[in-house]
């Protein structure tokens, strides 16, 4: 008898605590004021994400917005502080679409592993981490612990389409 | 007696898909009219190519031409789009010429995984991906659905000996 209440308690906690972990994130996206976007379409012989192992590695994401146009201009010229990391938080909201897309459930997501940001920006421009900042800021708010990522800041001369920010991102999945 | 026939069958057909994937890759190159280069050696305390698991991570590749010298310039300055291209193609010959050197067989190649462009250039140019795609179309023509990897196409003030392409990869081997 005390075996048996020993092992219901035991299944009570494994599925109290496998409940726990499944998150349900429409209701958390939409918490946070997130809309995902329709991720665009390569437009040459590349693809948005490929998977080895347990690893994605997604394409560079620019700042989409939902109605397909991007936030462009350089930070430090065209474009405040401020601006550069809602751009930044928008393109992380291209790459959580991207990873919806591909994964079907953002519960899959085990650790935002890697990011590369980079900043469209004058050649004196030093604040990269403050912009990259609304992507960061945006993964840890979404995924918690599991959405802090090791990271590079930096500035380029020049990006596609003229886009404020681009953002590349290994993450680990189930 | 049927079961024996049943067995030889399956063993034909394995055999023959087996010898199916196997491609000759010398014969292919030369199709495609790719000339492989002796591949550079490093200038300083680092490797080509780092192997780990069952990736390999290259370093960044220039337009080497083989007989020591480089293709130079910036995109939107003194090389057009066309020149630019061309530049990130021979980037893709010296990549493919270091992972023949570093696996002996390019029928090892299980997948180029992800790609980092980096192409010189004014800071008002905008179409790095339709230079990287010289190095991306010459993935897709040699390994064909294996070749088409994420992508991240940017834009860089200065590369190093004034080369016109830079580009990193990483590539699921067997």
């Amino acid at each position: 008898m005390k075996q048996y209440t020993t092992f219901f308690l035991l299944v009570t906690i494994a599925t109290g605590s496998i409940a726990q972990q499944k998150i349900d994130y429409d209701k958390k996206l939409r918490e946070l004021g997130i809309e995902l976007v329709t991720p665009a379409k390569p437009v040459a012989n590349y693809v948005k994400v490929v998977r080895t192992g347990n690893l994605l590695y997604l394409a560079g994401n620019g700042p989409l917005r939902a109605d397909g146009s991007y936030i462009t201009g350089k930070v430090g010229v065209d474009l405040s502080l401020e601006k550069g990391y809602e751009a930044a938080r928008q393109t992380g909201i291209s790459i959580l679409s991207t990873l919806k897309e591909e994964l079907g459930d953002l519960n899959k997501v085990k650790r935002i592993v890697k990011v590369l940001g980079m900043v469209n920006c004058p050649d004196t421009f030093a604040d990269h981490p403050k912009v990259i900042n609304g992507f960061s800021d945006l993964m840890v708010a979404v995924f918690g612990e599991k959405g802090n990522h090791a990271r590079s800041a930096l500035g380029v001369n020049a990006l596609p389409f003229h886009t404020a920010v681009e953002i590349e991102v290994i993450v680990e999945v189930e | 007696m049927k079961k024996i026939t049943a067995l030889l069958l399956f063993v034909l057909v394995a055999t023959f898909s087996i010898a199916q994937q196997k491609i000759d890759y010398d014969k292919k190159l030369k199709e495609i009219g790719v000339e492989l280069i002796a591949p550079s050696k490093p200038v300083a305390n680092y490797v080509k190519a780092v192997r780990v698991g069952n990736l390999l991570y290259l370093s960044g590749h220039g337009p080497d031409r083989g007989d020591g010298t480089n293709i130079t310039g910036k995109v939107g300055l003194n090389l057009s789009v066309a020149q630019g291209y061309e530049a990130a193609r021979q980037t893709g010959v010296s990549i493919l010429s270091t992972i023949k050197g570093e696996l002996g067989d390019l029928n090892k190649v299980k997948r180029v995984v992800k790609v980092l462009g980096m192409v010189n250039c004014t800071d008002t140019f905008a179409d790095q991906p339709k230079v990287i795609n010289g190095f991306s179309d010459l993935m897709v023509a040699v390994f064909g659905e294996k070749g088409k990897h994420a992508r991240s196409a940017v834009g860089m003030n200065s590369l190093p000996g004034n080369i016109a392409v830079e580009i990193e990869i990483i590539l699921e081997v067997e």
